[in-house]
């Protein structure tokens, strides 16, 4: 792996901003969206990511866990975070996960389930996907994503009975009016 | 505020409407009236949604309407009613929008926003005084918020959580058998609104080089992320037992929610067709 201060073409001793500024600076170039999905500026935007969170990393805002001391797992850490997450202790159980360097497909699971548990909804599901594509034939990796995602399902469809808001080109002026209709009232 | 938590009007039948139109016209005047004429201008629909839910919630009828002309519509008359909930929900658009307006300061130096924050500080202090703790917890909230982004914090949830909390410290309106319930309502509500704005302001900040949360996500799977949120936003709000104003209420959170997305996906589309022209 190429050094993260190269691959954003920052100095070691940058200051968070002057990485974040980097960062978004090469996002702007290189983001698939931004270029049609290219698939040369996708490698390099996942390069950038990785480059990003490897300088990152540590920050415990950034993964939504307390980073402890880094060390590789051991089957006995995972049996105390599945511990932990039995009896609901999820935060416990992400102190734990946040101290483990090796991130397994295992791990990518029990830090789903666990951030599910204290409602970081984006990461739990991020953390399922990552462990579905690291190990596709795990039955319990693909329960937890089906999970995860039925309640968006269950919402989506209801809202489609609700009216699907597919005829936008009225909706869009008629909303509009409504909106300036009442924007001065009193 | 954002101004996402809307009706979408075209199903809403013809009462329903005037209904709803009349709580936000009431929720304007009663601004008007206890903070000034300028105060009107900041308003949204996502407070006239809190007018709607809390009255359900505490079974509050309407104590007064009528009619009125306005300075939008001289010419005609129309309806506005309220009750005692309007007075909290124009408190709080008042604490909402003068940190907004202080935290445009902070962000692009706009001597504007610092202008508008000055004019309101009066009303400002007015209103912290009543509500001293919620002002210092929104205070903390926002500034939790202005560190992530000046740190760059690339997971949405983070952000995400803080913002949620500030909405829902907003629908705890006072501290009864109700306020949990409705506290992780407005949390799971005020999670969605600020992902939605980073969703919709994705690639303007992209290309602006600004921050947002949801650069890290990849685009194909915004909305699924999206849908989850309403669903467990939806899921807390079974649990506060709406009977009062069911159909419009669900209406604004099964459709109306998603207005201003469909609206620039269109648009998106539309500019994309343009090009390939």
């Amino acid at each position: 792996m190429r050094d993260p201060y190269e691959v954003l073409g920052v100095a070691k001793n940058a200051s968070d901003e002057e990485i974040s500024k980097a960062y978004r600076k090469l996002a702007k170039k290189y983001h698939p969206d931004l270029n049609n999905g290219d698939a040369n500026s996708t490698k390099r935007m996942s390069e950038i990511n990785n480059a990003y969170e490897t300088i990152k990393n540590g920050t415990p805002y950034e993964q939504g866990y307390y980073a402890g001391y880094n060390r590789n797992n051991s089957f006995s850490d995972f049996e105390a975070v599945k511990r932990y997450i039995s009896v609901g202790q999820y935060i416990q159980a992400l102190n734990i996960l946040g101290s483990i360097n090796n991130k397994t497909s295992q791990w990518y699971y029990y830090s789903s389930v666990a951030n599910a548990g204290v409602g970081n909804r984006i990461t739990a599901l991020n953390h399922a996907q990552t462990a579905v594509n690291m190990d596709p034939y795990n039955q319990e990796y693909k329960r937890i994503l089906n999970v995860l995602q039925n309640g968006g399902r269950t919402y989506q469809q209801r809202s489609q009975s609700f009216g699907g808001l597919e005829d936008i080109g009225t909706m869009c002026v008629r909303f509009a009016l409504l909106n300036m209709f009442c924007c001065w009232c009193c | 505020m954002f101004g996402y938590v809307t009706a979408n009007s075209e199903k809403l039948n013809e009462e329903q409407e005037r209904y709803y139109r009349a709580c936000y016209c009431g929720l304007c005047r009663t601004l008007g009236k206890e903070h000034g004429a300028k105060s009107r201008i900041t308003l949204n629909y996502d407070m006239t949604f809190l007018v709607l839910v809390l009255s359900s919630v505490y079974n509050i009828k309407v104590v007064e309407k009528g009619q009125e002309r306005c300075i939008a519509h001289p010419l005609s008359k129309h309806d506005y009613w309220y009750n005692n909930i309007t007075k909290y929900a124009g408190d709080m658009n008042i604490l909402l929008t003068y940190f907004n307006f202080l935290d445009d300061w902070k962000d692009d130096k706009s001597l504007i926003s610092l202008a508008e924050a000055k004019v309101y500080k009066k009303e400002f202090n007015q209103v912290s005084k009543k509500y001293p703790e919620k002002s210092e917890y929104i205070k903390g909230k926002l500034k939790e918020l202005s560190i992530m982004e000046k740190k760059g914090i690339m997971n949405p949830d983070m952000p995400g959580n803080s913002f949620g909390d500030i909405l829902g410290e907003v629908f705890a309106f006072k501290d009864d058998e109700n306020i949990d319930n409705l506290r992780e309502f407005g949390k799971a509500l005020g999670k969605f609104i600020y992902i939605l704005d980073a969703v919709l302001d994705f690639k303007d900040d992209l290309k602006k080089e600004r921050y947002n949360p949801m650069i890290r996500t990849p685009s194909n799977i915004h909305k699924d992320i999206l849908n989850i949120l309403m669903g467990d936003c939806t899921q807390k709000y079974e649990s506060l037992n709406i009977k009062k104003d069911k159909e419009l209420i669900e209406n604004i959170l099964y459709s109306g929610v998603w207005i201003k997305y469909k609206i620039k996906k269109a648009k998106e589309k539309e500019s994309d067709n343009e090009r390939s022209l």
